[in-house]
């Protein structure tokens, strides 16, 4: 039971985390310099959430040549062919590949 | 808004490939359940309730060690922080939208539907609305029937795999697409070095405090360049 109250209360909490700015500013003009730095903010959560993902839940960044090597190359393929599945399969055969030698 | 809407098929088109990394996640998350000793359906029941993955794992896992509904929630608050900057970047898209959207989006808006609806640009209000819901709930669909199977396969799994390594690399294709300049590029590598060096901040705060410092440079950049 109080692990269902938990989680409706995280679901609620998580709603009005994605919700709160939606509901409350949506009708709001922004200047075009707040619009620009929200551009920002895409790159910079991807890049903090990456190196997060990375992270062991005792704190350390887990990353090898292999992991160098498999997020260099996703970054390349998706840039070069905007395709995420090429990106993703071509990613974890280096990872793998180089996982392999490494060992 | 028709269900056969070509920016409905569209949305959820550009959105199927990418739950394909999200698999190994439901896995992880059916390991965490598993292990808890938290009720199968429970657990399962975060998925509809809260739909974000670490989140979900982090509640779980604390609830399972233990700790009290204040800790637990808590925490898993603190892990999906990152969905207030999301809020505020979309806040601007929703100014001409119905207000049954403006609920019910926000319900949906998870990192991968935040990164994908950065990445495009609609004039009409009603296409983008449909391309978010088709992206979102495709993505929720997905989210929901693959945890319940995680629950059930996910500590069949080998762990040797290293499977879950595929989250980072659909978010480095998806940062690798859409950072089109170099300031961009420059932000997404100080705000994932910040991370790194904040890595033992509990409850990886080190996200949040990165990704923050990451945008404050990218604002300083805007403010100079004028």
């Amino acid at each position: 039971m109080s692990v269902l109250v938990a989680t409706v209360l995280a679901g609620i909490g998580t709603y009005f985390l994605r919700g709160i700015f939606i509901l409350t500013l949506a009708d709001r003009q922004f200047s075009p310099l707040v619009l620009r730095t929200l551009g920002y903010v895409s790159p910079a959560v991807m890049g903090a959430l990456i190196v997060s993902m990375l992270t062991t839940s005792e704190g350390t960044v887990t990353l090898g040549a292999a992991e160098l090597g498999g997020l260099a190359t996703a970054a390349l393929v998706a840039a070069r062919t905007r395709n995420h599945i090429y990106a993703l399969l071509s990613a974890m055969s280096v990872y793998w590949l180089l996982g392999a030698l490494v060992q | 808004m028709s269900l056969f809407s070509p920016h409905v098929r569209q949305g959820a088109l550009t959105a199927l490939p990418l739950v394909i990394p999200a698999i190994p996640f439901a896995l992880v998350f059916g390991i965490v359940v598993e292990s808890s000793g938290i009720a199968a359906w429970v657990g399962w029941s975060s998925s509809p309730i809260i739909f974000g993955g670490a989140a979900q794992i982090t509640l779980i896992t604390l609830l399972g060690e233990g700790a009290s509904i204040a800790a637990a929630v808590t925490a898993a608050l603190i892990v999906g922080a990152r969905h207030l900057l999301y809020s505020v970047t979309m806040a601007p898209h929703f100014k001409d939208q119905p207000l049954w959207f403006r609920w019910l989006g926000p319900y949906v808006l998870i990192d991968q539907v935040f990164a994908l609806m950065s990445l495009e640009h609609h004039d009409d209000p009603d296409v983008f609305r449909q391309r978010f819901l088709a992206i979102g709930f495709t993505f929720w669909a997905f989210w929901v029937v693959a945890t319940a199977i995680g629950i059930v396969i996910g500590p069949l799994v080998p762990g040797n795999w290293n499977i879950a390594f595929a989250a980072p690399v659909l978010f480095m294709g998806l940062l690798a697409t859409g950072a089109n300049d170099w300031r961009k590029v420059l932000v997404a590598i100080v705000a994932g070095v910040m991370t790194a060096l904040l890595a033992d901040m509990p409850n990886k705060g080190g996200l949040l405090v990165g990704a923050l410092v990451g945008i404050a440079l990218g604002a300083a950049m805007e403010r100079l360049q004028r």
